[in-house]
């Protein structure tokens, strides 16, 4: 009797913890009336003021609630008016004069003219402007610009309000890629209003001219964004709300997808993307690469300094293996530091060949068989490199074929930064996502010798050539395209010759969405216009 | 005549040994148990024989599902799955058997040592256990790991760590019984040493419910390993834990589940194995 009575309360215990999960499960998002896109992402944004962040989770939320005056063409990098309607600029490339839309407003009612572009700039670049606070640091500005005002480098010499809707730049140089800097989401243009009253909260309660509004932001879960309905771009926005939901891991976003929980997902591992291709209720979208991933050499250390040991490494990986191994061959093998859709790609350089082999000899004739090295590697996927441990240990494979033994090491994200930015690795897989489109961003930040740096370093190769140097500076403050294109031409060649890195793919950056989902363009600078993108339902 | 009787004593402790390992194996989860991690220990040696391939040998057969030339399937690097589990088993087996040799050792002399001088020993020993204690074991064994930097030498020492005040209680609440026995007393009064009496005569009375709990904690640490190998801490690549081939296979739960299976798999049945040896060791020993 009692046994059975046992076995009876089993049963509905069973049946109450089954009933708890499946509860836990549903009670998710709640539909309401409207058009509505649930976008999907690994991450939560850090804040809402654009000039305080670096990552892509806050810009792809605060690019719908901020404009800047120009923007980036829907396909391609190639800049378009937004809240500037035409600009000008003298033939020295040191003044830039824009006319600004009229009838713009910010979503708290405070007209958008001459005066709220130029506090923007302002609080951006003054050290001592009363607002030149933020919830993290203003990190892209000194990036972008050289630094703040005062500083020796400085770009902007003074921004200034010529009538209403007229705004004037004077340059102290002339900085190639200036325009291409106004179009990123750094630079959104906020309301001095709200600004003024609280610089610090802005991050929270962010308000720009942009085609959405902040609703709501529950943290490391969703932010809701709806409708503005004063938007100057007529008939946008397609849909009236859009909320980002954070869902960390890779597989279960995917799972998210499928059971329609979410409209449109970001970081895909590659090999799900052949299983979106095959279902018909979903649709992949292919982001050109604007990134590279490579194998940096750390050149300051022995053998590494070392040219014939470069170019071994570099006739020792197997590009086309690693794509198809790691990248489902959603990926293009690097030959250059930049993907060949950008300015001043030198198509004419020739990839170093795999061959084991040769790769062997060279090590051998160098005298360095049996040599001992540590690569580091990242723990977490990125973009450009969905799992640098595999490659890691893929290298390895090869590596130790030609003589040279290798010990992989592996740290989480942040520590990794700090390990590599300070010079710590002999090698390391490391990788960029342009910002702007401009090869400046890459070839500058990356392989500069004043990028070189003790501590947070972005040149992580430590490759301090003195003509590349002269080079990149001069395409910099050049403003003629063709001039720039072979200053560039000039820097990959020197830089080929030289291999401070193996580059070693373009990533194609998978992105999936119902098969309703109409009007998403995959921007290669991972900025999407989400404000175009409607859901048709059949 | 004391002659007769300890022979007869002699005799009768046969019996009962012969009895005892009877009782193991009538027991039939344990003998179901022992013949898993025998077939286990078997595969894990011969591996080389049973398997063409060698586990960190790439090939372009990427993917495969589970099939006649690839008996598990391949990983994203065409690697064959079946042998990297297999010698998978060779390291979740040493690590095993490392840590709770390790683990038994000093846990085993440290208890020892508390319970038969007391005082100020058991004092500052107990204690020491009472504070490995109080961290939840996983966590510490992160902790030790993160000071010391991964590979599997450093989880190795990580679990044993762990491990340690089990023994160390275990061995001493023995001590502290066997050590009031008759025969102990009496030792003392003839004047045998005190490790004559340690290691003659209290230790072989107190190694019983240490070897249970060593077969029970063998598979503990096989999944603790496991663990640790999963978080990155564990062997550094290319060599085959199982728990690093867990975590490598989360991206391709959906499209490659096969990668998921087996080594989790392997992982369940040694852990099962080696708790059904350790419930049959303590029927054995357990005189009811």
């Amino acid at each position: 009797m009692e046994k059975r009575l046992m076995r009876w309360s089993s049963w509905v215990m069973l049946f109450l913890c089954f009933s708890l999960i499946v509860s836990c499960h549903s009670g998710s998002i709640q539909k309401d009336q409207g058009s509505m896109l649930i976008y999907g992402r690994g991450a939560d944004a850090k804040s809402l003021d654009p000039s305080q962040v670096t990552d892509g989770e806050s810009f792809r939320v605060t690019q719908m609630i901020f404009d800047t005056l120009v923007e980036y063409k829907d396909q391609n990098t190639e800049i378009q008016p937004c809240l500037a309607e035409k600009w000008e600029s003298s033939p020295d490339g040191k003044e830039w004069i824009f006319y600004l839309r009229k009838n713009v407003k910010f979503h708290d009612g405070t007209p958008f003219n001459a005066e709220a572009v130029v506090f923007n700039f302002k609080r951006w670049m003054d050290r001592e402007h009363p607002q030149h606070k933020g919830a993290i640091a203003f990190t892209y500005y000194p990036d972008m610009f050289a630094g703040f005002k005062g500083d020796p480098n400085h770009v902007i010499q003074s921004v200034t309000a010529i009538d209403e809707y007229t705004v004037k730049f004077v340059l102290n140089r002339p900085l190639g890629p200036f325009l291409a800097n106004l179009a990123m989401p750094p630079f959104g243009i906020g309301s001095p209003t709200a600004i003024k009253k609280d610089p610090v909260q802005f991050g929270e309660k962010p308000v720009g001219t942009g085609p959405y509004k902040l609703r709501e932001w529950k943290k490391n879960d969703m932010i809701t964004v709806e409708r503005n309905e004063d938007y100057w771009k007529k008939g946008f926005p397609k849909t009236d709300k859009i909320i980002f939901k954070s869902i960390p891991d890779n597989a279960a976003r995917f799972t998210a997808l499928k059971s329609g929980d979410i409209d449109l997902m970001d970081g895909m591992n590659p090999s799900d993307a052949i299983q979106v291709e095959k279902d018909p209720k979903l649709q992949l979208f292919k982001q050109q690469g604007m990134n590279v991933a490579y194998l940096a050499f750390n050149m300051r250390k022995k053998p590494l300094d070392h040219p014939q040991f470069r170019l071994a490494i570099n006739h020792a990986v197997d590009k086309k293996r690693l794509i198809s191994n790691f990248y489902a061959n959603l990926a293009e093998p690097a030959v250059n530091p930049y993907p060949p859709f950008m300015l001043g790609y030198n198509d004419e350089l020739k990839d170093h060949s795999f061959d084991l082999g040769k790769a062997k000899r060279l090590i051998e004739e160098a005298g360095l068989k049996g040599v001992k090295l540590k690569l580091y590697t990242p723990q977490d996927p990125r973009p450009y490199m969905p799992n640098g441990k595999k490659i890691a240990e893929f290298l390895k494979e090869d590596f130790k074929k030609i003589g040279v033994q290798v010990e992989i090491v592996t740290f989480e994200w942040k520590t990794y930064l700090d390990k590599v930015k300070s010079g710590e690795h002999d090698m390391a897989l490391f990788g960029w996502n342009g910002d702007n489109g401009d090869p400046d961003n890459f070839l500058y930040v990356l392989l500069d010798k004043t990028n070189a740096r003790e501590q947070n370093s972005s040149n992580i190769a430590f490759y301090t050539n003195e003509e590349v140097h002269q080079l990149l500076i001069k395409a910099q403050s050049t403003v003629d395209r063709t001039k720039r294109e072979q200053l560039y031409r000039q820097a990959q060649a020197i830089i080929k010759k030289e291999n401070p890195w193996v580059p070693l793919v373009h990533a194609t950056v998978p992105i999936a969405g119902k098969a309703s989902i109409r009007g998403f363009y995959p921007h290669p600078t991972g900025g999407y216009k989400l404000d175009q993108v409607e859901i048709i339902e059949k | 005549m004391e002659l007769e009787r300890a022979r007869s004593e002699i005799i009768l402790n046969r019996k009962k040994r012969k009895k005892m390992i009877r009782r193991f194996f009538r027991h039939r989860s344990a003998l179901f148990g022992s013949m898993m991690i025998l077939f286990l220990l078997l595969l894990a040696l011969l591996a080389p024989l049973v398997t063409p391939y060698t586990f960190s040998e790439k090939s372009d057969d990427l993917m495969q599902a589970p099939s006649g030339t690839h008996w598990f399937g391949t990983d994203e690097m065409g690697r064959d799955l079946f042998t990297r589990v297999l010698f998978g088993a060779r390291i979740s087996l040493w690590i095993g058997f490392v840590a709770v040799t390790g683990s038994l050792i000093l846990g085993g002399l440290l208890g020892l040592v508390a319970g038969y001088f007391g005082g100020r020993w058991d004092m500052l020993i107990s204690r020491l256990f009472d504070i490995l204690l109080a961290f939840p074991g996983i966590l510490l064994a992160i902790a030790i790991v993160t000071i010391l930097g991964p590979g599997l030498n450093h989880a190795l020492l990580a679990i044993s760590i762990i491990n340690v005040p089990i023994f160390g209680r275990l061995m001493r609440s023995s001590v502290l019984r066997v050590k009031e026995e008759d025969y102990i007393v009496s030792a003392k009064a003839i004047g045998a040493s005190t490790e004559r009496i340690i290691f003659q005569h209290i230790l072989p009375n107190c190694w019983t419910p240490l070897i249970v709990q060593g077969s029970l904690s063998f598979a503990t640490a096989v999944i603790e390993a496991a663990a640790l190998g999963f978080l990155g801490l564990g062997a550094e690549p290319p060599i085959p834990e199982w728990g690093t081939m867990l975590a490598d296979s989360r991206p391709f739960i959906q499209t490659a589940p096969w990668l998921m299976i087996f080594p989790g798999i392997f992982i369940l049945f040694t852990v099962l194995g080696f708790n059904l040896i350790g419930d049959g060791l303590r029927d054995m020993f357990d005189r009811k």
